[in-house]
């Protein structure tokens, strides 16, 4: 029942008290520069996730073997190959979402989230725990993305799962004239803080 | 010591694993991203060629050209795509041409030209000037289509560029300067033939003997009387000098001198034709 208790910890610590985007701040270039649309901040949440829980599985699995004066180097290379496996797949199976993320799908090699869940968690923990931490975080990631991004979204184009016409909800009619402000990285800082500052006030109210 | 073999060797494991893990990928992804961008590629064509069923790409020069066939491998359509220089920086721009060399659309893809000013290539107004228009036509500023003023640069630069890819594509693809008629194979006999000059049909008689030309004479022509006397009888000569039409066209009389040649090979591919 303990160990259970174990991987539920490493799971939820990661989405809840300790979210990448609303708490520990990491991973802030995506975060502030793709979350113009929910399909694309959803899109970067999940690449990013799948390369977070590929590369926490290698190192962790291969922890005892990477000798500590050359762990960065080795992390990097592992994330970097596990980017590029998902860039190649994304062009081939989601050419759309790839053109819409563009330069950051390859950035996600240097997203700090990776490598700081590599070097904290992953490559001190067994196989299992770093795979949970992995999983966590990574869903914590897609919660943040997501939530900035309907924010985004309704604010600054009036809609909801655009910009695909097929999907794409219009909010407030022919009439409305979107605050273009929020499609920019100078709005995704202005609704980041007012989101972050919502998360400290309900975290507070319910001491978490 | 050991310990510097065993960094290295770490990172040489590492490095090699992620290389092998790479190139499988590649060679996964690549030919489904080919083939991706290739349907999208047929897309983009679609927009003027809504009936084209193949087509392969031609590279001359500068310049791209893709042909397109129906299902029965008619040449249907040809899309030009061509650089040119503007007012300010490159020009890309597409031009489409149906199955007889007639220009059907203008795309202009990238330019930098002045907004505002330059900027008039990408309209309507500039553009629908050349539609329907050939290699027939002269697509000379001034004659058939018209400069933007304030924008002479760019629009002028986009006639020429217009005017030598259409002549380009007609060259190439559609057979009219380069198909060589061989007199010698033309039977003997006195044929007509008719070209667009620059004040209507020129009308020629050809008499053909022993496999040479013999005679030009010009039956019906309305051409501007200073710019005629350039090119008659100066280019029949040539022609039954040389025995073929790949003669010299005057300067300030080209359209003349041009639809002189045109109409002599109309009157042979014509011979040729009924001949066989």
């Amino acid at each position: 029942m303990k160990s259970d208790n174990v991987y539920l910890g490493d799971l939820t610590r990661g989405i809840v008290k300790e979210n990448p985007v609303f708490r520990l701040v990491l991973g802030m270039c995506p975060t502030l520069a793709v979350t113009v649309f929910i399909v694309n901040g959803f899109g970067m949440g999940l690449a990013t996730t799948a390369v977070l829980i590929a590369s926490n599985l290698v190192i962790s699995l291969f922890r005892k073997f990477i000798p500590s004066e050359v762990r960065i180097p080795c992390f990097i290379v592992i994330i970097a190959t596990f980017v590029t496996i998902i860039e190649m797949v994304l062009q081939a199976f989601q050419p759309v979402l790839y053109e819409a993320l563009g330069v950051f799908v390859p950035l996600i090699v240097v997203n700090c989230i990776i490598l700081g869940r590599a070097e904290a968690f992953a490559s001190k923990k067994p196989v299992l725990r770093s795979l949970a931490d992995g999983v966590g975080v990574g869903i914590g990631f897609i919660v943040a993305l997501v939530i900035l991004s309907t924010v985004r979204e309704i604010l600054g184009q009036g809609t909801i799962l655009g910009p695909d016409p097929a999907s794409a909800i219009h909010l407030f009619g022919a009439n409305f004239e979107p605050m273009a402000l929020f499609a920019q990285p100078s709005g995704a800082f202005i609704a980041l803080g007012l989101l972050m500052g919502l998360v400290n006030v309900i975290f507070k109210r319910f001491n978490i | 010591m050991r310990n510097i073999l065993r960094l290295s060797l770490t990172l040489v494991v590492v490095g090699v694993v992620s290389a092998a893990l790479l190139t499988g990928m590649y060679n996964l992804t690549t030919p489904i991203i080919a083939e991706r961008k290739e349907a999208e590629y047929r897309e983009s064509l679609n927009c003027c060629f809504p009936d084209f069923d193949t087509f392969e790409t031609v590279e001359i020069e500068e310049d791209k050209f893709d042909l397109l066939y129906d299902e029965n491998g008619d040449l249907i359509g040809i899309m030009a795509t061509a650089v040119q220089q503007g007012y300010d920086g490159d020009i890309t721009y597409n031009l489409a041409f149906d199955g007889e060399g007639k220009i059907i659309d203008i795309i202009i893809i990238s330019h930098t030209e002045t907004p505002g000013v330059g900027e008039v290539i990408t309209t309507d107004d500039f553009q629908q000037q050349f539609m329907g228009k050939s290699y027939e036509d002269p697509l000379t500023a001034g004659e058939d289509v018209d400069t933007v003023s304030g924008a002479t640069i760019s629009t002028s630069s986009m006639i020429g560029s217009i005017r030598r890819v259409t002549g380009v594509v007609a060259e190439n693809f559609l057979g009219v300067e380069s198909e060589e008629i061989d007199i010698n194979s033309v039977p003997d006999g006195v044929y007509n033939g008719s070209a667009p000059g620059a004040g209507g049909p020129i009308t020629v008689e050809v008499e053909i003997s022993g496999g040479e030309i013999t005679r030009i004479d010009i039956l019906e022509q309305n051409e501007t009387p200073t710019y005629y006397i350039e090119s008659y009888p100066v280019i029949p000569e040539q022609i039954i000098a040389n025995q073929n039409l790949d003669v010299d066209t005057k300067t300030g009389a080209t359209i003349s001198a041009e639809g002189i040649i045109n109409a002599v090979r109309d009157a042979l591919s014509g011979a040729l034709e009924d001949g066989s």
